[in-house]
C-alpha cells in the first residue's frame, strides 16, 4: 500500500505541474487572442513534452502572426500615408480651386490604386462640372442679365401702364359721371319732347275745335243771313201792309175832312156830321200815327237788320278768316306734330344710347378697376420679378465667381 | 155865319199853318191830283214840301187845287177872333191874299183868300196885292 500511495502523489504533482504550464499557455494565448503577439512561452520551463511542443508551435506562431502584423502595420502605414497625401492633394486642389493637374502620391501601394483612379475619376468629373457650371454660370449670368433687363423693362412698362390704366380709370369715372349727367339729360329732353308731343296733340285738338266752331260759326251766320232775309222780306211785307193801311188811313182822313168840310158848309144841319167826320179823322190819325210809329219800327228794325246782315257777313268773313288760319294753324301744328313726333323719337332713341352708353361705361369702369387691380398685381409681380432677376443675376455672378475659383486647363 | 162864327180850314205849308175859310174850299183832294193842270203849287205862301193834300177851290175857267202839305182840320172862329191886316203890313206884303188873321190857341194864324191865292197864281198875273181882292174881317 504505500507504493501505491507514493505513486499517486506523484501523480498528484504532475498534474499539478501540466496545469501550471497549460495555464501559462493559456494566458500568452489569450494575450494573442487581444491583439498582442509579443508575449512567448519559455519552452524551457516546460517538462511536459506535449506542452511544450504546444508552446513551441504557439511561439512560431506568435513569431508569425507578429511578422506579419509588422507587415501589415508597415502596409497600413503606407497606405495612411497615401490617403493623406490624396486627402491632402484634394483639399489643396478644392481650396486652390486648381483642377488643371492630376494626382501624384509618392506611395505607390496597389491599394491605392483604386483610390487614385477614383479620385482623378472624381477630378475628372470635377472638372467637368467646374467646366458645365462655368459655361452655365456664364449662360445663367448672361441670361439672368437678359430677365432683369427684361423684368426691369417690364416693370417699367407695367408702372407706365398702371399709370396709364389708373388715368384712363379716373377717365372712365369722369366720363362715367358724364354719361350718367348725359342720361338723365337725355331722359328730361326725352320726357320735355314727350310733354311737347301731348301739348302739341292738345293743340291740334283745340285747333280742330276751333275749326269745326268756326265752321259752326259759319253755318250759324249763313242761317242768321237766311234769317235776316226772311226777316227783312216779312218786314218789307209788313211795311207794304203799313203802306196799304196808311193810304187807308190818309184815304179816310181826307174823307174825314171833306166830310167834315161839307158839315161846316152845313152850318148847324152838319153839325152831327162834322163830329162823326172829326171821330173818324181822329181815328184815321190814330191809324196814321200808329203807321208812323211802325213805319219807324220798320225803319229801326231795317236799319237793325242792315246791321245784322253786316254783322252776320261779318261773322262770316271771320268764321271764313278763322277758318283760313285755322287751316294755317293746322298745317303748322302738323309741321310741329311731325318734327315734335320726330324730335320725341330722337329723343328716345338718344335716352336709350345714353342709357346703353351709361351701362357701357359702368362696365367700362368696372373692367378698368378689374384691370387696374390686375395691372396692380402684374406691377407688384413685376417688382418681385425684378428682384428675383436681379437676386438670380447676382447669384449668377457669384456662381461664376466661385467657379472662375476652379481651373481647370 | 148866323152864329157869329167863321168855319176855318187850317192847312199847312212847310213849317207854317195857316187857315181859310171853309166856304171858299169846294172839297179837299188828296196828294194825287187828277188834272195836273189844276194844281197850284208855287204860291205867295211858299211851296210845299210834300204837298200831301189840295184845296180845291173855283175858279172862272172850273177848279184850281191849291196844293198845301196838310189839312190840319176845321175850326169854328168867333168873327171876334179875326183881324184885318194893318196897312203898313198889307202895303209890304207882296200878295194880297192874306185876308187878316185869327187868334187860334192864342197864336196869331194867317187867314188866306184862296180865290186871290189862286187868281195870283195863274200864269200871266202878277203877284203883287190888289186892293180889290183883300179881304177884310
Amino acid at each position: 500500500m504505500p507504493e501505491r500511495n507514493g505513486s499517486t502523489r506523484g501523480r498528484a504533482r504532475t498534474r499539478r505541474s501540466r496545469d501550471g504550464e497549460a495555464a501559462a499557455i493559456a494566458a500568452v494565448l489569450r494575450a494573442h487572442a487581444e491583439g498582442d503577439y509579443k508575449p512567448r512561452i519559455d519552452v524551457k520551463k516546460l517538462r511536459d513534452p506535449v506542452l511544450a511542443g504546444l508552446a513551441r508551435d504557439v511561439n512560431r506562431a506568435a513569431e508569425k502572426a507578429d511578422e506579419r502584423g509588422g507587415e501589415i502595420a508597415a502596409r497600413m502605414e503606407a497606405v495612411r500615408v497615401g490617403l493623406d497625401e490624396a486627402i491632402d492633394a484634394m483639399v489643396r486642389l478644392v481650396v486652390e480651386g486648381d483642377l488643371s493637374g492630376t494626382l501624384r502620391l509618392a506611395v505607390s501601394d496597389a491599394t491605392l490604386t483604386p483610390l487614385i483612379a477614383g479620385v482623378g475619376q472624381v477630378m475628372e468629373t470635377l472638372k467637368r462640372f467646374v467646366r458645365e457650371i462655368r459655361e452655365a454660370a456664364l449662360q445663367l449670368s448672361s441670361s439672368s442679365a437678359e430677365v432683369l433687363a427684361a423684368a426691369t423693362q417690364n416693370e417699367n412698362s407695367t408702372s407706365q401702364q398702371a399709370t396709364a390704366v389708373h388715368e384712363t380709370t379716373a377717365t372712365m369715372e369722369e366720363l362715367k359721371g358724364a354719361s350718367h349727367q348725359i342720361a338723365e339729360n337725355a331722359q328730361m329732353v326725352a320726357s320735355i319732347a314727350e310733354q311737347t308731343l301731348s301739348a302739341t296733340r292738345q293743340g291740334e285738338g283745340a285747333i280742330r275745335a276751333f275749326m269745326e266752331s268756326m265752321e259752326k260759326v259759319r253755318r250759324n251766320a249763313v242761317e242768321v243771313d237766311e234769317a235776316i232775309v226772311k226777316l227783312s222780306r216779312r218786314v218789307e211785307r209788313i211795311g207794304t201792309v203799313v203802306e196799304v193801311i196808311d193810304e187807308i188811313a190818309d184815304r179816310s182822313d181826307l174823307l174825314a175832312l171833306n166830310a167834315a168840310l161839307e158839315g161846316a158848309k152845313a152850318g148847324e144841319a152838319g153839325r152831327g156830321f162834322s163830329i162823326v167826320a172829326a171821330e173818324m179823322r181822329r181815328l184815321a190819325e190814330n191809324v196814321m200815327e200808329s203807321t208812323r210809329e211802325i213805319k219807324n219800327l220798320i225803319g229801326e228794325i231795317r236799319e237793325s237788320t242792315h246791321a245784322a246782315k253786316e254783322a252776320s257777313d261779318g261773322n262770316k268773313r271771320m268764321a271764313a278768316e278763322g277758318e283760313r288760319l285755322g287751316g294755317a294753324a293746322m298745317a303748322s301744328v302738323t309741321g310741329i306734330l311731325t318734327g315734335a313726333q320726330g324730335t320725341s323719337d330722337a329723343a328716345r332713341l338718344i335716352h336709350l344710347a345714353t342709357q346703353q352708353q351709361r351701362s357701357a361705361t359702368e362696365q367700362v369702369v368696372q373692367s378698368m378697376a378689374e384691370i387696374e387691380e390686375v395691372t396692380r398685381q402684374a406691377q407688384a409681380g413685376s417688382r418681385q420679378a425684378t428682384g428675383a432677376a436681379a437676386e438670380l443675376a447676382r447669384l449668377a455672378e457669384r456662381l461664376a465667381a466661385m467657379v472662375q475659383r476652379f481651373k481647370v486647363e | 155865319m148866323s152864329d157869329g162864327s167863321r168855319q176855318l180850314v187850317l192847312f199847312q205849308v212847310g213849317a207854317r199853318v195857316f187857315a181859310a175859310v171853309a166856304a171858299d174850299v169846294r172839297r179837299i183832294a188828296g196828294s194825287l191830283v187828277e188834272r195836273e193842270e189844276e194844281a197850284v203849287a208855287e204860291t205867295a205862301l211858299g211851296r210845299p214840301w210834300d204837298a200831301r193834300r189840295g184845296l180845291v177851290v173855283g175858279a172862272p175857267e172850273g177848279e184850281r187845287t191849291v196844293l198845301v202839305d196838310g189839312v190840319l182840320g176845321l175850326r169854328a172862329v168867333p168873327d171876334s177872333e179875326f183881324q184885318s191886316l194893318p196897312r203898313f203890313a198889307s202895303d209890304i206884303l207882296p200878295t194880297a191874299a192874306l185876308a187878316g188873321f185869327a187868334i187860334l190857341d192864342e197864336v196869331p194864324t194867317l187867314v188866306v183868300d184862296l180865290p186871290t191865292l189862286v187868281r195870283e197864281g195863274e200864269p200871266g198875273r202878277g203877284a203883287g196885292p190888289r186892293e180889290e181882292t183883300r179881304h177884310h174881317a
